[in-house]
């Protein structure tokens, strides 16, 4: 399993990016992605956010759970009050665990769709939304600017380790 | 000079194929070596006349059919530049081109095309490229020429190869003028009400050819079952046999399509190589719902294709015309001969065939050496003999050629089969001779045959399907329909041998009809009403077929013919789908999904036809498309799974992908900001298929689908597409550098037999008038308009400030490509 997640701005503009994998069942936290697949993530993510505007608005939630899906690739969003979005891009291993997936299919990630997982992801989302807060309360922050904190990313990347 | 297959390492080097990933893209047909073609340096005299008699085989993509549909501006500009192509070559080949007839003949073609179209009006103002228009014109009724020596004689004196030599004799001659049956045609649904329908057409095919092998005992497909077929074949010429299979087909598709690629690279290097400036290859760019040339091209060769199989009744024949001409001694006999041998020869067809089929008579009368009062007597004499369904047809013997005054070239047909388009390419290309295939015939023959089509087909041809409609609806399906009829499927479901079935053959054991042999003969009740529900398809009847599919689906799925049940389901969805709806989008959405969901389960992992399912995803997917609304959503899903399942070759993913970009596009937005549109979507599949494209070093559309993303990203709401994405950007200007590569003259000369006299991809940029409006931004994607430069100031490249390479500074920071 692995995980791309990225912060897009209010112009499309990506404000905050990070690749990992998954931390359990042994996972090292290192993102799998193919070369092609590495190459493709932004532009699937890019276009998820056409799906994105028109699910905002059918629902109250913040976090609105699998979006879209496009071959492998599921795609998590979460939404902020001002317009920006949290989206996670997620691969399941499938081709090299497809056996193995039936068997632990209560893990997280196995099964994309699956309680577990939304769950798992919302905590990851939840977490990651309170430091996003905080970074964004520094005075020096303006709208639509790069988040370039070390301590943000250091915390995103706990909280991937924690939940995901 | 660097043969494409030379070039091909490099560029795949730098795209690493990687398997596992289904986006992944390796390109075996590309890989293998072109053939040997002529060398540019010698005989000149021939490669003056070839590129010209080569383009016409090519016309169906350099010239698109559908320029009639479009803008008055955009047509014009088309068909200018269609008259303009003979000026394109060098003075020379002008004088060369007058006499063998090269440009010139593509727009003589074009006329004739246009004589028929026009007589048979706009066809509801839709192209002839619009994929539903394609869908209409490919499921029409089969008629089935069988001719005796005569006519072959007849035929053979006026230009054309006869049966016997591997020719198609009157069928060559007849098959064009079936595309489009002149004017009206009126056509009453079951319930009597008729109506007028302007774009009529039949489908001409040599009788008992075409016929498909039995696979196996019927579900599981891929056994090589060699049982019935019974048809001695002589007509090989064509190189194409009736019992290929199906799966061969697409690969055929796949090379005709790659062949007309190849061309075009080809072209557009020639054209790049002359002294005139290069011209953008970017075409019709104003329409972005517009069919590609090539997919509309893949889709009726796909179509074009239908082999007579037992499981649908689309390709079996309704009529067959018998002709003799008036050279024969002894007419009547002959006549009688004929019909022997279509329902009990050799070539007679399969027990899944209904042999009730309408027996049509024709006499061939040879206007220069016949004698008219002795036709007209034997005319009378075959009325009196065969009943009322016959026709004098009268016919010049001699040979037309171009210069006589009243010559029109016969048109190309639209529908050949993949096989035929591949001969005629590959003979293009081995032969040093090889002539324009352009045959011409007198206008008073075109007249002629033309009347006799639109007689055949409107006083014989549909009373009959429609006389067979109604009775068959009467006597078998309105005995299902009705609360009985559910106890009788159930009664034959439970009791073993009960009488409830009627005549089935074969002595199965089991009380269903479908053959042990993995059919249903012609004269069972699921047969019949399996024809009855493809009549009314044909019949443009929706309501009547789409609820004999429907009882259809049920039975042939209890009885487990896969094939059957996996056919119903597909023209179920696509009869519900053409119809018009009443029923809310929701529930019919969802029935249609399941219907095509059944059928394509059935077709790929049941059957394991590839064909059957590549032609049920794709039609769905354009039906679905044009159902708007979240239907587009769901058309974009099938073709995932296409795309997933790996069904089709390596152009036929590209061209697939091309296609979703397409329908993305056409989904609209509401408001201001477009919510709910698709651009970042469509310009997602654009950029996939430009990289699929690049794999297959066509670098021509790989460049027109770079030109449709970077035109979807600039329309975002948002400021910068994906520009501010640091891979993504890396990843685009990387692509475009490598389709610059390609494009480049000096690489890509050569690289093609068809050398200097390259005829199209001379449309100027027609992007200025849709997309100058209020953003000036835009025009810095067009470059100036003339499209002299096109390639050079379009800025595709990298924008960030270190590789700016000094390009145009108004190109820079915000064209959303970076």
């Amino acid at each position: 399993m692995s995980y791309y997640f990225a912060i897009i701005g209010t112009q499309d503009n990506p404000l905050f990016e990070y690749e990992f994998g998954t931390s359990k069942q042994g996972g090292d936290g290192q993102a799998r992605f193919s070369e092609q697949a590495h190459q493709l993530n932004q532009f699937v993510l890019h276009s998820s956010l056409d799906i994105v505007e028109e699910v905002q608005w059918t629902t109250g939630q913040l976090y609105l759970k699998v979006i879209d899906k496009f071959f492998n690739n599921y795609i998590s969003c979460f939404m902020t009050g001002g317009n920006v979005k949290f989206l996670l891009l997620h691969q399941p291993t499938a081709t090299a665990a497809g056996a193995s997936s039936a068997r632990n299919s209560t893990s997280v990630g196995a099964n994309p769709t699956s309680p577990q997982t939304e769950e798992a992801i919302k905590n990851f989302f939840n977490e990651v939304y309170e430091n996003y807060v905080k970074a964004i309360m520094s005075p020096f922050y303006k709208v639509n600017m790069e988040i370039r904190s070390p301590v943000f990313r250091q915390r995103v990347a706990a909280a991937g380790r924690k939940y995901l | 000079m660097t043969s494409s297959s030379s070039r091909l390492p490099k560029t795949r080097q730098s795209l690493p194929p990687n398997t596992r990933h289904p986006l992944s893209q390796t390109s075996p047909s590309s890989e293998t070596p072109l053939p040997a073609r002529q060398l540019p340096l010698h005989n000149t005299n021939n490669r003056r006349s070839t590129p010209a008699s080569a383009a016409s085989l090519f016309r169906s993509t350099l010239t698109p059919p559908g320029s009639r549909s479009a803008s008055p501006a955009g047509s014009l500009a088309r068909s200018s530049s269609a008259a303009r192509s003979p000026a394109r070559m060098s003075s020379s080949t002008l004088m060369t081109g007058s006499v063998f007839g090269g440009g010139i003949s593509a727009s003589k073609n074009q006329s004739l095309l246009d004589a028929v179209d026009s007589d048979g009006g706009g066809g509801g103002g839709v192209g002839p490229t619009d994929p539903l228009n394609l869908l209409l014109r490919s499921f029409v009724p089969h008629i089935a020429i069988h001719t005796s020596e005569d006519v072959d004689e007849l035929v053979r004196d006026k230009g054309f190869r006869g049966a016997s030599r591997g020719g198609g004799g009157l069928w060559e001659l007849l098959r064009p003028f079936g595309e489009r049956v002149q004017g009206r045609v009126m056509i009453r649904d079951s319930n009597g009400a008729a109506k007028a329908w302007e774009d009529f057409a039949v489908r001409f095919v040599r009788f008992g050819e075409g016929v498909e092998e039995l696979e196996g005992a019927g579900a599981a497909g891929g056994g090589s079952g060699s049982s019935s077929g019974p048809n001695g074949k002589d007509a090989g010429g064509a190189g194409k046999d009736g019992r290929r299979r199906r799966e061969e087909l697409i690969a055929e598709v796949e090379t005709v399509v790659e062949r007309h690629l190849r061309f075009a690279e080809g072209a557009y290097a020639g054209s790049a190589g002359m002294s005139s400036p290069p011209l953008t290859p970017t075409r019709e760019a104003a329409d972005v719902e517009a069919t590609s040339p090539y997919y509309a091209l893949y889709l009726r060769r796909l179509l074009s294709g239908m082999p007579l199989a037992c499981h649908e009744s689309f390709a079996h024949p309704v009529a067959c015309v018998m002709a003799i001409s008036s050279r024969n001694p002894a007419p009547i006999e002959a006549l009688q001969k004929l019909y022997r041998e279509t329902s009990t020869g050799q070539r007679s067809p399969p027990p899944w065939v209904d042999g009730e089929y309408l027996r049509y008579y024709v006499l061939v009368h040879d206007e220069e050496n016949g004698d008219i009062a002795k036709s007209m007597a034997l005319f009378e004499q075959m009325k009196r003999n065969f009943g009322l369904h016959c026709h004098l047809l009268r016919l010049r013997s001699s040979q037309s050629a171009e210069t006589d005054d009243d010559s029109i070239p016969l048109p190309r047909s639209d529908w050949m089969t993949a096989a035929e388009e591949l001969a005629d390419i590959e003979e293009s290309e081995t032969r040093e001779d090889f002539e324009d295939p352009t045959r011409y015939i007198f206008e008073s023959d075109a007249t002629a045959i033309r009347t006799f089509v639109r007689e055949m087909v409107t006083q014989s041809v549909l009373p009959t399907m429609e006389r067979n409609v109604s009775i068959w609806n009467d006597q078998v399906a309105s005995r299902r329909r009705g609360l009985s009829g559910r106890f009788m499927s159930l009664s034959k479901r439970f009791t073993f041998g009960s009488s409830s079935r009627s005549s089935s053959g074969g002595g199965s054991s089991s009380s269903s009809n479908y053959d042990a042999l993995g059919f249903y003969r012609a004269d069972s009740p699921e047969a019949i009403m399996r024809r009855l529900a493809d009549f009314a398809f044909m019949l443009r009847d929706w309501k009547l077929a789409m609820s004999t599919y429907d009882l259809l689906r049920s039975d042939f799925q209890n009885d487990k013919a896969w094939m059957y049940h996996a056919s119903a389901n597909e023209m179920a969805a696509l009869a519900l789908l053409i119809m018009p709806q009443n029923m809310s989008s929701k529930t019919r959405l969802e029935t249609i999904n399941q219907m095509l969901e059944q059928a394509f389960y059935s077709y790929h992992l049941r059957c394991n036809s590839l064909y059957g399912a590549v032609r049920c995803t794709v039609l769905g997917l354009e039906l679905l498309r044009l159902r708007g609304g979240s239907g587009i959503d769901e058309a974009v899903q099938w073709g995932t799974r296409v795309l997933e399942s790996r069904l089709m070759g390596t152009v036929g993913d590209a061209l697939l992908k091309e296609r979703m970009a397409v329908c993305y596009a056409s989904k609209k937005g509401a408001g201001s900001q477009a919510w709910g549109s698709r651009r970042r979507k469509s310009a997602l599949w654009s950029v996939l298929s430009a990289k699929a494209w690049v794999a297959q070093a066509k670098y021509v559309q790989a460049h027109k689908c770079l030109n449709d993303a970077r035109r979807m990203y600039a329309l975002l709401p948002g400021e910068c597409g994906v520009q501010s994405f640091g891979v993504a950007s890396d990843f685009l200007a990387h692509l475009n550098d490598q389709v610059k590569a390609g494009l480049r003259p000096d690489v890509a000369r050569g690289d093609d037999g068809y050398g200097e006299d390259g005829l199209d991809e001379t449309e100027v940029d027609e992007e200025s008038e849709t997309l100058g409006n209020k953003r000036s931004r835009r025009t810095s994607l067009i470059g100036p308009p003339g499209g002299g430069a096109g390639l050079e100031t379009a800025p595709l490249h990298d924008t960030k400030p270190a590789t700016m390479q000094g390009r145009k500074e108004d190109a820079a920071p915000d064209d959303g490509f970076g």
